[in-house]
């Protein structure tokens, strides 16, 4: 089973995809993708850590190539989220880009579905904004981003948006 | 309570007033709070919960801001609609002005 979730941020996309996790069967691995920068990354990692607590996941911290997580085969795998992962195979410490990026990311995530008997990868709606206002690199981000949900939505058997902490069936059999 | 949310200008302001309350019961656009003070949004929840219908933009979608107060701003009003969405009647969201209800205790 592959379960997308997408939505804004603070919309209750982690809660919902910790409560999905916690009804697979275990064992359950979380792969956290964001890079401990400074204070206010540092807060949104312990809050994350707080809420998986005691929820028997098996944390693998893998900022770039997903590919090489290493959890059991009968696992049931968190990825969260493709945001920061994006983001981090995109640019470097000075900002380039990295055109390959698009298809490693997607190869990472399909080696995970691949290998894991059931895959919740949360993202995040990037496009609805005023595009005009950002550098081209930016841009850049929220077109790749972009192109990874749609190839994500198409190959996954569920897709859900998430609004205000509600979960809205996009795609599939609700759960 | 109900809580309808949306895009800027979706038309949450005019549905809510045909919910038939008076306007002193419902808190109109209350992102425009939390983003004077994100600090002071999960505080602002008791208060937001008395009124009979509460309107307040998604703000959550698009590129994350660079600027630190936005973030904190995004993220306290998305915070603030789940908590107000939990407690909430109904909850309907704004879609090019059609009301698409998304939660419903009544059904």
């Amino acid at each position: 089973m592959t379960i997308l979730l997408t939505g804004g941020s603070a919309n209750g996309k982690s809660t919902f995809a910790e409560k999905l996790a916690t009804e697979l069967p275990a064992p359950r691995c979380y792969i956290a993708t964001m890079r401990p920068f400074g204070e206010e990354s540092q807060r949104k990692i312990d809050r994350h850590r707080e809420m998986r607590r005691d929820k028997g996941f098996d944390s693998v911290e893998r900022y770039t190539d997903i590919a090489g997580a290493e959890f059991e085969q009968n696992a049931s795998v968190l990825l969260e989220c493709m945001c920061n992962l994006t983001a981090n195979e995109m640019f470097d410490d000075n900002g380039n880009i990295d055109e390959t990026a698009y298809e490693r990311i997607l190869a990472g995530v399909l080696s995970l579905e691949k290998r894991c008997e059931n895959l919740i990868v949360v993202t995040n709606d990037v496009g609805s904004d005023v595009l005009g206002q950002y550098d081209d690199s930016t841009m850049r981000y929220v077109e790749i981003l972009g192109k990874l949900n749609i190839e994500l939505a198409k190959r996954f058997d569920v897709v859900y948006e998430l609004v205000a902490g509600i979960p809205l069936l996009i795609k599939g059999d609700a759960l | 309570m109900i809580l309808i949310i949306g895009g800027a200008n979706s038309g949450k302001g005019d549905y809510a007033k045909t919910l038939g309350f008076p306007e002193s019961e419902i808190a109109f656009n209350i992102h425009e709070l939390v983003f004077q003070n994100p600090d002071f949004a999960p505080g602002l929840l008791e208060s937001f919960l008395k009124n009979s219908v509460v309107t307040c933009d998604e703000v959550g979608s698009g590129v994350i801001p660079a600027n630190r107060h936005e973030r904190a701003a995004r993220e306290a009003t998305g915070r603030l609609c789940v908590l107000l969405a939990q407690k909430a009647e109904r909850v309907v969201r704004m879609v090019a002005g059609i009301p698409i209800t998304i939660k419903n205790c009544k059904l």
